[in-house]
């Protein structure tokens, strides 16, 4: 039972920090991106390159940080990861978004698909299918409860440290949009376009800060994925369904609705994978989303505009 | 070619056409000078495109021939977010504050943009309005539709302008509302600041305004002084619709 809901919520964690970032695409740049999978993915890998990369350079930086499982290295390259995707989601839009703009959702949407199948086979060819992991090593679960209560529950470290940083890393972004003149700014294009202009923000700055801060997000989640489960080149469209019904089920634009749809849909999953079994994993995280769109059509934290 | 400096118009708009979409023109060769200090109301028929008007100077829709000047500076092409710091606010008509953040908020984030001490543009403008002290923890989205007004025009004002513009400011207001607000935007006028607004209540507007244009078909046809323009019959027969015009003039004299 508190197996189950530790496993959802590390599931959640990943996807919520990815849900943070297509909620503010959504809500500011204002379309779908279907790419944004990708750039989870592009971001893990990125961070295996560096923490290669840095090994290489000094080995000790590989030896595991006790209790973890991963050493400084993979913390530094993951700071180089989110700063490389994040450019990366920046040159898509320079190159791609910013020039169909002006032609509506749809045009940025179905233009997004073939961003999301470029990068992904771009990282297929580059790294090739089979899955690949920071650490080659073991980590021994830590048993927080004997099987004989509630069927027990035992954590990894790695899974610790990944709810406490994304804890952390919510936290840092919630007093960003709430206090700095950015993030206000942020959330007065979101709300109102036209008026924000007026206000004297300037919408390209905005729109280039959401994607800056959409990828670095979604290079963070790619890492925790990446150290919770595993990386392979469709790890990114795998997330994407999931990350849209955090998206929705929370409320777009909200960035607790995110966190919240995200843990959601991460039970959810959790929960038919031990009851029903993993092949229906997606079908469940829809359910619910079916069923709280059912009560609340604008998602939990959503508002009517 | 500029107005002559001796006598800088706050705004000169001169053969201004303007649309959405090219081809499509709402504004079709609008002339006016707004002086310095002034209150300045344009008023005409649905349709007309006085809103259009306004939202051009203020860059918020594409201007495809003619020229605007404020202050002696030519403002054609200056995008939208630049207008503040040339010292031009506009108010626009609806949804304009921003109603996910507090009414500090919204005055806070006027401040940061034009990087200014909060305190120094805050302060003065709750003495203003001091209501909105009062509820400054509030989303600027609970307000009344008064309260919301004047949380827009001092949002507008915390940025300083020299020329501040509103687009219909009495809209969806009652009677005893819109006297609040047009008494703010007098108090406005008399710190020196020069108004220019658009306006679909004609009785209260040529009361405010010091001069007045009327706009039809994207032009101006009269432009006078408000004074005479309560007793002029054209505005009642031509423009206005003969209805509403004679109970302007008799509601007027």
């Amino acid at each position: 039972m508190f197996q189950i809901i530790a496993d959802g919520l590390i599931i959640g964690s990943v996807i919520s920090l990815g849900a943070i970032g297509l909620s503010l695409t959504l809500s500011i740049v204002r379309f779908s991106n279907f790419s944004h999978g990708e750039l989870l993915g592009w971001g893990a890998y990125l961070a295996l390159m560096a923490s290669t990369a840095l090994t290489t350079i000094n080995a000790r930086l590989g030896t595991p940080i006790a209790p973890f499982s991963f050493g400084w290295g993979l913390l530094a390259a993951a700071v180089v990861a989110a700063a490389l995707t994040a450019v990366l989601a920046l040159a898509l839009d320079t190159i791609l978004f910013k020039r169909l703009r002006q032609r509506g959702a749809i045009t940025l949407v179905i233009a997004s698909f073939g961003a999301a199948l470029a990068l992904r086979n771009l990282l297929l060819f580059w790294q090739g299918g089979v899955p690949q992991y920071f650490s080659q090593n073991l980590q021994i679960a830590i048993p927080l409860l004997p099987r004989s209560q509630w069927g027990g529950l035992r954590v990894t470290p790695d899974q610790v440290f990944v709810l406490v940083l994304t804890l952390a890393t919510v936290t840092g972004l919630h007093l960003f949009l709430r206090y700095s003149t950015l993030g206000r700014s942020m959330r007065a294009t979101a709300i109102n376009p036209g008026l924000a202009r007026v206000t004297g923000i300037d919408p390209e700055r905005i729109l280039r800060a959401t994607w800056l801060i959409g990828g670095v997000l979604a290079a963070v989640a790619g890492v925790f994925a990446g150290i919770t489960v595993q990386l392979r080149p469709t790890m990114g469209v795998d997330l994407l369904l999931p990350l849209f019904a955090a998206v929705i089920l929370g409320g777009i634009g909200s960035i607790w609705g995110a966190v919240l749809g995200g843990l959601i849909v991460g039970l959810a999953e959790s929960v038919s994978v031990n009851v029903v079994g993993a092949e229906y994993r997606s079908a469940a995280a829809f359910a619910v989303l079916v069923m709280i769109l059912m009560v609340r059509p604008t998602g939990l934290f959503g508002e009517k505009h | 070619m500029s107005p002559a400096p001796s006598s800088i118009p706050a705004l000169a708009i001169e053969a201004l056409e303007a649309g959405y979409e090219p081809g499509l023109l709402i504004v079709r060769g609008a002339s006016l000078q707004i002086q310095p200090g002034e209150i300045f109301a344009i008023l005409g028929p649905n349709g007309a495109g006085k809103s259009s008007l306004v939202k051009a100077v203020a860059g918020l829709v594409p201007v495809s021939k003619g020229r605007i000047w404020l202050n002696g500076k030519d403002i054609t092409r200056t995008p939208a977010h630049q207008m503040v710091f040339q010292g031009l606010a506009f108010v626009p008509q609806t949804d304009n504050v921003f109603v996910n953040l507090s009414v500090a908020e919204n005055l806070e984030l006027a401040t940061a943009i034009v990087k200014a001490n909060r305190r120094e543009r805050v302060e003065p403008v709750y003495a203003m309005f001091p209501d909105l002290q009062r509820q400054r923890a509030l989303l600027a989205g609970q307000l009344s539709g008064g309260q919301r007004q004047m949380l827009a025009l001092a949002r507008a004002l915390i940025a300083r302008p020299r020329l501040l513009i509103l687009d219909e400011p009495s809209a969806g207001l009652s009677p005893k509302l819109v006297a609040q607000v047009f008494s703010k935007l007098r108090e406005v006028r008399d710190s020196g600041v020069t108004v220019l607004l658009v306006e679909q209540n004609v009785k209260a507007a040529l009361a405010l305004a010091d001069r007045a244009a009327v706009l039809v078909e994207g032009r101006e046809r009269i432009v006078a002084d408000c004074a005479e323009l309560l007793g002029d019959e054209r505005i009642a027969e031509l423009y206005l619709g003969r209805h509403t015009g004679r109970q302007v003039v008799k509601a007027n004299t």
